[in-house]
């Protein structure tokens, strides 16, 4: 009994997607806009969430080391750092290391640094924690600690570059959020209107369904189910266009990013990300339909 | 089958659409309201399959008191009954099959019965090879025809139609009159408005004449 109307209703639904195809055409055309933007900045916010951790798995603390040291001090410092029960691992990287290091990401940088006539990169301690996590105050206790080895010229904790990326995740995914949340509503706005010029125009068929009994359910049904699929159509072709910037962004503005590119970039929804995103557009689609139904079709 | 006591109905004041109607249908009769235009006959009409309700009075069609059926079940009391209009009011973007469908359709009606029906309904208006065709391909007299399959498609207790050959010439106007006797010869209440007294004289049946929204008289059949 409810399969026969279910599928009656869905056919009703794309009979008039199809009927009516250039004002749908437009309101598809505003629901991925809206979801587009959604779903980039979730894929940008991704990205940093990606790079954040990456980062604080990395050296958590660096120690700089004193220009003139000799190399067999600097091992002392790098065994001393070992031995500290915080310590993960500590990794010495030599002057020359770091320039070549330097050298690698910067190359146009080159002919400065050769003009300098002496390596300007001192040595230092790369050191990661056995808990990335651990808090501040201890962290800062340890790093203040090995400061006060004259061998040691400067020290930065990498963990607040990892937070601060971490945070500038959060903002994109807020951004996208509220700037996003704005462009559903117009998408609401748009299929409301759309559904309501649908119903002007089937007006005649409606007062029929009417006449022969239809209950309300049979009525709106069709309209609810177009809301539904404008809504669904448009966040899954939003959600391949953000696979498609996830795949082919580096390549086309990677470069001329320079080292942004590494934080400025979409990684792949999560399927949970690509689901509510879906469920988002279903729920505009049915918002937008249930609010011309509520003005248009009181029965 | 159809009770209305000391009906009254005012759409504005200060005049009266129906005033003091009173009168009983009986199960499987064919009966007329006849009038001049503005007598109240599309107005009684109207109360019987609930597109406005009496201001006063009651009305009873079947086991239904019109004025505490609850607006939830009005779909129930309306798949009771068929409705035909002068206008046929069929939708031109649909085909003759799916303009009688619709009244099966909204009762879940699975598609290979639905079909049978569909056929048998288009058949008995002698239609069913101009199944697959547009309204707008068909003559006057064809779309009152599919408006009358599709009003008995679904076998109403009650047919109501409300000046039915209005737009057709008289020999048209017959044909569809015999459809309608015989739709009653198969059991279904049958009750028609019309102001075209010649049309009573074909097919005979009782007659509920209005004026100015008073029952003036009534005359068996």
């Amino acid at each position: 009994m409810i399969l026969p109307k279910l599928h009656q209703a869905g056919k009703e639904a794309l009979q008039n997607i199809w009927r009516f195809k250039t004002r749908h055409l437009a309101s598809l055309a505003v629901v991925i806009l809206a979801f587009l933007s959604v779903g980039l900045f979730l894929a940008l916010a991704n990205n940093l969430r990606a790079r954040a951790v990456e980062y604080g798995r990395d050296a958590a603390v660096v120690f700089y080391l004193r220009p003139d040291l000799p190399a067999s001090e600097s091992d002392l410092v790098a065994q001393q750092i070992r031995s500290a029960p915080l310590v993960a691992g500590a990794r010495l990287v030599d002057a020359e290391e770091a320039r070549r290091r330097f050298l690698a990401r910067f190359p146009d940088l080159e002919p400065i640094v050769e003009s300098l006539g002496r390596n300007p990169f001192p040595a230092s301690v790369e050191t990661t924690l056995r808990n990335p996590a651990a808090p501040s105050a201890e962290v800062q206790s340890f790093i203040a600690e090995v400061r006060r080895n004259p061998a040691v010229e400067d020290a930065v904790f990498n963990r607040e570059g990892a937070d601060r990326i971490r945070a500038l995740g959060r903002l994109a995914e807020a951004v996208g959020l509220a700037f996003g949340g704005l462009l559903v509503l117009a998408s609401v706005v748009i299929i409301s209107g759309v559904v309501r010029l649908n119903i002007i125009a089937r007006r005649d068929e409606v007062e029929i369904l009417r006449l022969v009994g239809a209950t309300n359910a049979f009525i709106r049904g069709p309209f609810l189910l177009e809301g539904a699929i404008l809504g669904v159509l448009g966040s899954l072709a939003a959600l391949a266009l953000v696979a498609l910037a996830g795949r082919f962004f580096p390549a086309a503005a990677g470069g001329a990013l320079g080292p942004l590119g590494e934080i400025i970039g979409f990684r792949a929804l999560t399927a949970a990300q690509a689901a509510l995103l879906v469920a988002a557009g279903a729920a505009a689609g049915l918002f937008g339909s249930a609010s011309s139904l509520a003005r248009l079709l009181k029965i | 089958m159809i009770e209305l006591v000391h009906v009254w109905k005012q759409y504005r004041p200060p005049a009266w659409a129906l005033s003091d109607v009173s009168l009983t249908v009986k199960r499987g009769e064919l009966c007329y309201i006849t009038g001049p235009s503005g007598s109240g006959k599309t107005s009684l009409l109207k109360l019987l399959y609930r597109e406005t309700l009496p201001t006063l009075g009651q009305v009873r069609v079947g086991d239904a008191d019109i004025l505490r059926l609850p607006g939830a079940k009005l779909h129930l009391l309306r798949r009771t009954m068929g409705v035909v209009f002068q206008d046929f009011r069929l939708v031109p973007r649909r085909r003759v099959f799916d303009n009688v469908a619709v009244a099966l359709q909204v009762l879940g009606t699975p598609a290979k019965e639905l079909r049978r029906k569909v056929f048998i309904a288009l058949r008995m208006v002698g239609l069913h090879h101009r199944i697959w065709d547009y309204p707008d391909a068909l003559s006057s007299g064809e779309q009152q025809r599919v408006a009358i399959a599709r009003a008995v498609v679904n076998n109403p207790r009650l047919l109501l139609a409300d000046e039915p050959t209005g737009n057709l010439d008289p020999d048209l106007a017959a044909e569809i009159m015999h459809l309608f006797e015989e739709i009653n010869r198969q059991g279904t209440t049958v009750i028609i408005c019309t102001h075209d007294r010649t049309l009573i004289r074909l097919t005979p049946g009782r007659v509920f004449a209005l004026h100015e929204g008073k029952l003036k008289g009534k005359r068996p059949g």
